[in-house]
């Protein structure tokens, strides 16, 4: 009994001081990070929930003409648009578009990412030549371009959306995944490994690809923010998310001929883009510092 | 000893191979790069005896680590390619295994200490983690035992068991030396190759160190090469010496041998550039020149353009190991001449 409860303390005492809550110890000693967290965990409850809040036949989408194009006031706090909808409504449920095709198309260039990248770096020669020149004929075509070539070849959706922006970030995520596996593959804790008799997949696994993740976690979270100013670019520009959606850059686009007269309209759903971006960059920053080992005390 | 003289037969040879852990024979080792071809071991011979310590001594570039890493069958391929011989370790050819077989043996039979313990351990993981890493690889224990294990393990190399919780960068050099030691032993294997495994360390850690090695090879009965540029350190812990120079052995022997009746030209100059104790104030003797360029060998001896002996005959071709009293070997052409004496043997 005593021994038992001895050994689980032991496996407690070893799991509470992994990697990973250590990271998180030190990330809410970062202030910034914590206000960029607490906004995202916001956001991300009100993406998950917006259908419980709003109705979207008599919220989001319906028209009012009596009461379009209003002030913000006690009733509207964010205004109303040209076709009478609530702002704030608009702005709130649409975070869920954001949030998915900011996430989505990171998740989605993040796996491919790391695959390739991961190959090139490690076994070199012809897989690496393949990767990287594939990579140098896309990055050579602006990543707007090349959206929205892709999102008119398979139609406007989220989801030609979300494949149009992972295609950039694979690339991205390639490169740095591939920097990085080249410089630990080479480090002699690798070659250490191999002594230890560990099989190849499990040296990548374990040991080069734990050593590459901080640049890549943080290049995970900037990325979505670019992502999401990137899906609202295309969405202002028409290839986006189609209207009615209320997708932020949508509702920009959709604004933009009232700007002069009611910018409530495009200035919330610019702000909700801009406080989204921030609080990933922040976060971003934050993670950089807390996955350092080296800054470890 | 009229018995032993009898038994000079295969059968007693083949004894005397049961009797070696590792063998390696007329090994050849390549690196083929863009720029040519470098000639890193060519046609090396070595032999460790069981429960006992090999040291390899030379200078950077003879190949000592490259013999070290042939042992593992792990050169780095392209551009190293092993070219020929065998490795005969505990009468299995190394070079003919298969991957798995290779994945087994390593680490499990034989482990390696690497030479500098800033970078051998993997910064993001515990060193609890890393010693248990192999222990749960080799023989196939749950992480939770496997744990416990290293913490054992750190015990044994005189490292408080909590420790086992920190990361590599929380150590300082010399007891991460101990936790890469600890990694090694932890599968219990029967051979330990050490590559300057003090080399990065303070001299005071480094005679805590070698202790600790010395202590631990002979508590579990394992063999070791201690690969090494350091002839103190071969004086405190090795029972063999084997120098090496430009990718083969010029000479073998017991420590004793190789240290009171030194028979190399080249191992002559080792000594003669090492401060001596008894004589102190005496000006140190470098060994001039570089060694040559692995690249283009010279066609005979490689060390007779530095050499102060050298004939005609060490430019024409490579000398072999020629038996120099007892376990002693020596290549050399100087014995072709049955007077010949080093300068440093001359009036002792």
């Amino acid at each position: 009994m005593n021994e038992t409860m001895k050994a689980t303390e032991n496996l407690q005492e070893y799991k509470g001081r992994s990697l990973a809550q250590e990271t998180w110890h030190r990330l809410l000693k970062n202030k910034g990070a914590v206000v960029g967290m607490i906004f995202m965990v916001l956001l991300l409850l009100l993406a998950v929930s917006g259908d419980l809040i709003y109705d979207w036949d008599t919220q989001i989408d319906y028209m009012e003409m009596g009461v379009a194009r209003q002030a913000p006031s006690m009733e509207h706090p964010f205004g109303t648009d040209q076709l009478g909808r609530d702002v704030l409504a608009r702005v709130l449920y649409g975070s869920r578009y954001s949030l998915i095709i900011g996430v989505g198309s990171v998740v989605l260039g993040l796996i491919v990412g790391l695959i390739t990248g991961s190959l090139a770096g490690f076994y070199g020669g012809g897989w690496d030549q393949l990767v990287m020149r594939a990579n140098d004929i896309l990055y050579s075509v602006p990543n707007i371009m090349l959206a929205v070539v892709i999102v008119q070849l398979l139609g406007t959706s989220i989801l030609s959306l979300v494949i149009a922006l992972s295609i950039s970030s694979a690339t991205s995520f390639a490169k740095i995944t591939r920097a990085s596996v080249m410089t630990i593959r080479d480090q002699e804790y690798v070659e250490s490994a191999y002594a230890m008799g560990l099989p190849t997949w499990k040296i990548i696994l374990r040991h080069i690809i734990p050593n590459c993740l901080s640049p890549i976690i943080v290049q995970v979270t900037l990325s979505i923010g670019s992502n999401i100013i990137s899906a609202s670019s295309l969405s202002f520009l028409g290839v986006g998310v189609p209207i009615p959606t209320p997708e932020w850059g949508t509702m920009l686009a959709e604004g933009r001929q009232f700007i002069r007269s009611e910018p409530w309209m495009c200035i919330f759903p610019g702000l909700a883009i801009m406080l989204t971006v921030l609080a990933l960059n922040l976060m971003g920053d934050g993670l950089r510092d807390a996955l350092d080992p080296k800054l470890k005390r | 000893m009229s018995e032993k003289n009898l038994e000079k037969t295969t059968a007693a040879a083949a004894e005397q191979e049961k009797d070696h852990i590792l063998d390696i024979k007329d090994l050849v080792v390549h690196f083929e790069t863009d720029e040519g071809c470098v000639k890193a071991i060519n046609g090396l011979n070595l032999s460790v005896r069981r429960e006992k310590t090999l040291g390899l001594v030379g200078e950077t570039g003879a190949g000592k680590t490259t013999t070290a890493l042939s042992i593992l069958n792990l050169v780095p391929s392209p551009p190293g390619v092993i070219k020929g011989g065998s490795i005969v370790l505990d009468g299995k050819d190394v070079l003919q295994m298969k991957e798995k077989e290779l994945e087994h043996m390593r680490g499990n039979e034989v482990a390696m200490i690497f030479q500098d313990p800033m970078t051998a351990l993997n910064p993001v993981m515990t060193v609890g983690e890393q010693i248990a890493e192999s222990v749960m690889l080799h023989e196939n224990l749950s992480q939770k035992d496997a744990f416990e294990r290293a913490k054992e393990m750190l015990k044994m190399v005189g490292i408080a068991e909590s420790r086992a919780y920190d990361y590599p960068h929380q150590f300082s050099g010399g007891m991460r030396q101990r936790v890469v030691i600890a990694i090694a032993l932890a599968c219990r294997p029967h051979f330990l190759i050490a590559d300057e495994p003090t080399t990065a360390l303070d001299v005071t850690i480094q005679a805590q160190v070698l202790d600790l090695m010395k202590e631990l090879i002979n508590n579990n009965h394992m063999s070791m090469l201690l690969i090494t540029h350091d002839l103190g350190v071969v004086a405190e812990v090795c029972d063999d010496v084997a120098v090496m120079y430009a990718g083969r052995i010029v000479e073998v022997g017991t420590t004793d041998e190789v240290f009171n009746a030194t028979r190399h030209p080249y191992t002559e100059g080792l000594f003669d550039s090492l401060p001596n104790l008894k004589e102190q104030g005496e000006e140190l003797v470098p060994i001039k020149g570089m060694m040559p360029d692995p690249m283009h060998l010279p066609e005979g001896c490689a060390f007779a353009p530095r050499c102060p002996y050298a004939t005609e005959a060490c430019n024409q071709s490579v000398p072999e190991l020629r038996p120099a009293g007892g376990t002693h070997y020596v290549a050399c052409h100087a014995y072709d001449d049955p007077n010949f004496r080093l300068r440093r043997n001359a009036n002792g």
